[in-house]
């Protein structure tokens, strides 16, 4: 990276499409988490991977870091920030408990949808040409891999559905009437969650995790919006300028 | 060299020439196909056949042998046998069996290797039908057997339970998989009771272990990171347990079975590890809380833990391969 700032977060993450500012769950997590704490940043739209080979990643004081979570714990210490300050020991807790069961159990339901059940829309959502699908079936048959190996590729689909489904219900049941996870006041957590919320809200229209996440439990929908009305003021900016529309 | 090049190049040659007039004999009269022609087309076929089927056959069900008479209404606990430390080596299996305990449900033990229609352990037979996952398996039980451990819990409550759960399973679990099959696989040799042909066993299936970590994405991160991200998971459990005797209050629910399940490897099959100091020594409630549970829901520990019986290498091969 050429002069990079001092100090400064180069945020590298894939490019906004019509549907969301980006495309991975992790993505919407850590910038949602940037703006929640108000730490600057500079986004590196492209398809590198990161340290770890995934994505998203940034580049701070000329060293990459991977892994969303990894990330956060950093820039708190680096930059001074607790979003969860006001929080009692047992609620950070709870908050770390529903972060970690989103993040690797729900996500896995999500990316069930999106590269094995629904791969046919893929190339409309990414916004790529057709030629790029033929990377994306290999993709595909790694991330079946990957399915298995977690665990819950060996589910029927039914199962795995209802898993997911239960996932959500709790959550949900958790939020009950509050704006934020665990109050008045967004904490860590609601990036977590708001990250792969936004992927169903937005990403999978036809989807049983939209129905569950829109109609079952309407209260998700609501949140998810409350949270893009509050810190993604530029949603439309960003979703708008992308390939298909230039 | 050139020569067999040479006579390399022929014989791919000739071979696609006995392929081409195979294919066409096939489709203009297959009658007449000779017995040459014919496993030149069908081996192929059989091949590509034979991928197919493994990509587009949806879920894979490992085959069970099933017991040939049982009784309605009774449920026969697949899991392997007890070892010299703990009644059994995977955490899913502690979790099941305690659950099962807690909820007085009678079972049937019957130790093997095999594994279960998903291609793991424990798994259960009931009503002639075999049953994998622990997680189905509980909530399958709880409506056949109207069993609920968490009817006094409010909604909110069976919401965290599940929160907790979940962590345990997915995040903190492979902490203990890297611990056991990385960084430590040499003390599953005195663990599992094997020979030095076992330990080749262990070592080959630590290559599919290693696999499944990166897949998982915990595989991708440093030893230290690990231990760091299991550190940050057993405070959350020990700071919510606080001086509380189970996880959601004064009895035992569902998310004591999972949380126990885990804890118990931690406590007892991982001797000298950073996991067993974080639950003895910086965070001792959870120390106590695994004596709690094992005192009620195990008291015969010992006995059962005396039967230890080695690790089969030939059942574990063929129900890995068979």
């Amino acid at each position: 990276m050429a002069a990079a700032t001092s100090g400064k977060v180069y945020f590298h993450v894939t490019p906004p499409v019509k549907a969301i500012p980006c495309l991975t769950p992790f993505g919407m997590k850590l910038e949602t988490y940037l703006r929640i704490t108000g730490i600057p940043y500079e986004p590196i739209y492209g398809r590198s991977m990161g340290p770890k080979g995934k994505i998203p990643w940034i580049e701070y004081n000329g060293e990459a870091m991977g892994d969303s979570g990894l990330i956060l714990e950093f820039l708190n210490r680096e930059k001074g920030v607790d979003l969860n300050k006001s929080l009692s020991d047992a609620d950070k807790a709870v908050s770390r408990a529903f972060t970690k069961m989103v993040e690797e159990n729900t996500y896995w339901g999500l990316t069930q949808y999106r590269w094995i059940d629904n791969f046919d829309k893929l190339q409309e959502l990414f916004e790529i040409p057709w030629i790029a699908m033929l990377f994306m079936r290999r993709i595909r048959s790694n991330t079946k891999q990957k399915l298995m190996a977690h665990g819950i590729g060996r589910h029927s689909k039914d199962d795995l559905e209802g898993i997911i489904e239960k996932d959500l219900k709790a959550i949900s049941t958790f939020l009950g009437a509050k704006p934020y996870l665990m109050g008045d006041e967004p904490t860590e957590v609601d990036a977590a969650v708001f990250g792969q919320l936004s992927e169903i809200v937005w990403t999978a229209p036809d989807s049983y995790l939209h129905r569950i996440v829109t109609v079952d439990c309407p209260n998700l929908l609501a949140y998810c919006n409350r949270i893009k009305d509050r810190y993604w003021p530029d949603w439309d900016q960003l979703t708008g300028n992308t390939n298909t529309n230039q | 060299m050139s020569e067999f090049l040479g006579n390399t190049q022929g014989a791919l040659a000739a071979l696609y020439e006995i392929l081409q007039t195979s294919v066409l004999q096939l489709f203009a009269d297959p009658t007449q196909l000779s017995p040459n022609q014919s496993v030149v087309v069908a081996a192929p076929a059989m091949f590509v056949g034979a991928v197919l089927w493994t990509f587009w056959s949806g879920q894979r069900r490992t085959k069970v042998k099933l017991r040939a008479e049982f009784t309605p209404g009774k449920v026969y606990y697949h899991a392997p046998p007890p070892l010299k430390v703990i009644p059994c080596h995977t955490p899913f299996g502690m979790k099941l069996e305690t659950y099962l305990r807690m909820a007085d449900i009678p079972y049937e033990t019957m130790y093997s290797w095999r594994m279960g229609p998903k291609g793991k352990i424990p798994w259960i037979e009931y009503n002639g039908e075999a049953m994998g996952d622990s997680g189905l398996i509980i909530e399958f039980l709880n409506r056949e057997k109207g069993v609920d451990l968490n009817q006094s819990l409010s909604e909110a409550d069976k919401a965290v339970s599940r929160a907790f759960t979940k962590m345990g399973e997915e995040n903190t679990y492979w902490g203990g998989v890297r611990n056991r099959w990385i960084d430590n696989l040499d003390q599953m040799q005195e663990l599992m009771e094997v020979s030095w042909i076992g330990m080749l066993l262990l070592r080959s299936l630590r290559v599919k272990r290693r696999r499944n970590l990166w897949a998982h994405g915990m595989g991708r991160h440093s030893k230290d990171e690990i231990e760091g991200i299991v550190e940050k998971d057993v405070k959350a459990i020990s700071t919510f347990l606080g001086t509380k005797p189970y996880l959601m209050g004064d009895e035992p629910t569902e998310a004591d079975a999972a949380v126990f399940g885990q804890l118990s490897e931690v406590c007892c099959a991982f001797p000298g590890s950073y996991m067993e100091r974080l639950v003895t020594v910086e965070y001792p409630n959870l120390q106590a809380y695994f004596n709690r549970m094992k005192d009620r829901y195990w008291p015969d520990w010992g006995e059962l833990t005396k039967t230890s019986v080695p690790l089969s290498v030939i059942e574990v091969l063929s129900s890995q391969y068979l």
